[in-house]
């Protein structure tokens, strides 16, 4: 096997630039499958994480937006009516606005999250959910003018860091900060902030309206079955179904993951292709190999190798040219997969995207490149054995 | 007899046309023996040499190499025949350009399993015998034209063959060297191997002890053999 594997390294560096330029089509062939591939599984893991951490026991109720405005409105009422529903633990509505925050003489526009204090930390808190805090405490019970904010809203947001004592103006009006979340990784999350969904609604002369009701599932309950009854039970309300969406986070991550499906699809197909190409490319060189060495299976047949012997020989071109390829194809893909999670993490925010080379990737990328280029690397094989040495010879 | 034809025709087709290159061909070359095939192109003298080396089967006949008769072999059979049985010089060398002299020597026996070390040991020592230990590590395409058919003699003895097939083995060697290569040829038919030359050059077709002449595919004339 060493011999053969030496006398392909003296044919291969013989025609370096032919073995070069295949090469090439099987590393651009394969460095695109792995980059493809390790974007889409990366996607696929953050997809699950996030699944995991949201946890399946919560149903979420927003009115649907028709023309740019709610078509429907949602009230304290609904949510207690929800709240009676059989199944639901409890009911935590919340009212989302982007108000006028300063700190010190600083004004930004900053997203306010107005929850009720008491169930804050059973909403968002705790288990596998994506809030913790950093420092300070949670709203509670009776919190009129405090305010907990995101990572963001703390470190980003304000020229300087805004911290647990500190004090921000909401539409004029003063709130303590009492605690700041650590970093979840969700844009959304960490630029918010949190306080009293009455006295933001107050504020902002929003009466009992809430944007979002979330409802906490009893433990052992059946999800679906609860979200087909508050949606029974508000369509009778509402007069229509039409009005509002009633999902499980189960549906909102399934819904956006049938959009990374497609974006999966679309990169493996780019992979498949080039991977064609690179095949194409092997098959190439090594039917050129075989027209051009017709002299030289003469010589290797009128010296006494037998027809096995020949095509090892033609073979293990093939298969060095695959390995090669695959293994310098592997390298940069993971490299490129390595550049990609740099960009993503710096204009996508951390942890939003990550690619996954797995070894999986790995050795299928390799094993896939070694079969193109023997499978490639079969026909001009079986040509060059069946050539008749006094012909070959007269080449 | 080492080489042995009997009724051998060879037709080759080419399109429609049926081409006879051999038409009936009785010959017998004994163990140890010096023969040249002659004849002038187109006589058949190179379809007979590639029947004796086992590169090709007759169309008809029978050819028998050290009493096996070739047609009867598939081509692996051929394959393990030629390199046991027969040692190839041609008139183009025949050299693989991406290795050296040493490596090219050492080929056939690569094929026979010889381990590398015991190969190269034996390379060696047979470019040493044809006078070319400076050259063990040069391509064919840094050695003269006497040197490239040197280091194909020392490729033609690697498996220790019992015979030499020399093709036209001078025709693109200046007087010179073509000599060093004769009698290098023959140096080695002393020491005991069946040498079978085809040539058209007189001179070299006359120093072999069994002459045979070759016209339009049938054997014209045998000299130096008392043929009964």
């Amino acid at each position: 096997m060493l011999d053969y594997l030496s006398f392909s390294f003296k044919n291969l560096s013989h025609h370096k630039v032919r073995s070069f330029l295949t090469l090439l089509g099987v590393i651009i062939g394969i460095m695109a499958v792995v980059s493809m591939i390790s974007i889409g599984s990366g996607m696929k893991a953050s997809l699950k994480e996030q699944l995991e951490q949201l946890g399946s026991d919560k149903i979420f109720i927003i009115p649907r937006l028709a023309y740019g405005t709610a078509a429907t409105t949602l009230t304290d009422e609904d949510a207690d009516a929800i709240e009676r529903v059989a199944g639901v633990a409890f009911v935590s509505p919340l009212y989302s606005v982007a108000g006028d925050v300063g700190f010190r003489n600083e004004r930004k526009i900053v997203k306010i999250y107005g929850i009720d204090p008491e169930k804050a930390e059973a909403t968002f808190g705790g288990g596998a959910s994506g809030y913790r805090l950093l420092k300070g405490r949670w709203l509670q019970r009776g919190d009129r003018y405090k305010v907990v904010i995101g990572y963001g809203v703390a470190s980003d947001v304000f020229s300087r860091d805004v911290n647990v004592g500190n004090t921000l103006k909401i539409h004029g009006v003063n709130f303590d900060v009492v605690g700041v979340f650590k970093k979840t990784g969700d844009r959304e999350k960490d630029y918010t902030i949190y306080t009293n969904l009455d006295t933001i609604r107050e504020i902002f002369g929003a009466g009992d309206k809430v944007t979002m009701i979330i409802a906490r599932i009893d433990k052992g309950a059946d999800i679906d079955l609860v979200r087909l009854r508050i949606e029974r039970m508000l369509e009778k309300r509402k007069g229509s179904k039409e009005n509002f969406f009633v999902m499980t986070q189960k549906e909102i991550i399934e819904r956006v993951g049938e959009a990374y499906r497609v974006v999966q699809v679309v990169f493996g197909g780019l992979a498949a292709v080039s991977l064609i190409v690179g095949a194409i490319g092997i098959a190439n060189t090594m039917i050129m190999n075989v027209t051009e060495r017709t002299r030289e299976i003469g010589i290797l047949k009128a010296t006494g190798a037998s027809n096995a012997q020949v095509m090892k020989i033609f073979l293990t071109d093939a298969a060095i040219l695959g390995l090669v390829g695959g293994g310098i194809g592997v390298a940069l893909g993971y490299l490129i997969s390595l550049v990609i999670n740099a960009v993503a993490a710096r204009y996508l925010g951390e942890g939003v995207l990550t690619t996954t080379v797995t070894p999986e990737l790995v050795l299928f990328a390799l094993t896939f490149s070694l079969v193109i280029g023997v499978v490639a690397g079969l026909y001009p094989a079986y040509r060059a054995l069946r050539l008749n040495p006094v012909e070959a010879l007269r080449a | 007899m080492v080489i042995k034809l009997e009724n051998v025709v060879k037709i080759y087709r080419l399109g429609k046309v049926e081409v006879p290159a051999l038409r009936g061909i009785n010959l017998e070359i004994p163990r140890g023996e010096y023969a040249s095939l002659m004849g002038p192109s187109g006589s058949g003298k190179s379809t007979l040499m590639n029947l004796i080396g086992a590169l090709d089967r007759p169309t008809s006949g029978r050819v028998y190499i050290d009493g096996t008769d070739i047609a009867r072999l598939n081509d692996d059979q051929l394959a393990l025949l030629r390199r046991k049985k027969i040692g190839f010089v041609f008139q183009q060398f025949n050299l693989i350009n991406k290795l050296t002299a040493l490596e090219n020597v050492a080929l056939p026996m690569w094929f026979s399993g010889i381990s590398r070390s015991r190969r190269m040991r034996r390379a060696k020592e047979l470019l040493e015998l044809v006078g070319l230990e400076e050259r063990l590590h040069h391509k064919p395409s840094e050695l003269s034209g006497g040197e490239r058919q040197r280091v194909a003699i020392a490729r033609a003895l690697a498996n220790d063959p019992e015979i030499i097939l020399a093709d036209e083995p001078t025709g693109n060697l200046d007087t010179a060297s073509g000599m060093v290569v004769i009698e290098l040829l023959e140096e080695l038919n002393k020491l005991g191997k069946t040498l079978v030359v085809v040539t058209h050059d007189v001179e070299f077709g006359k120093r072999a002890r069994m002459r045979v002449k070759l016209r339009d595919g049938m054997i014209q004339e045998i000299e130096g053999v008392n043929h009964a």
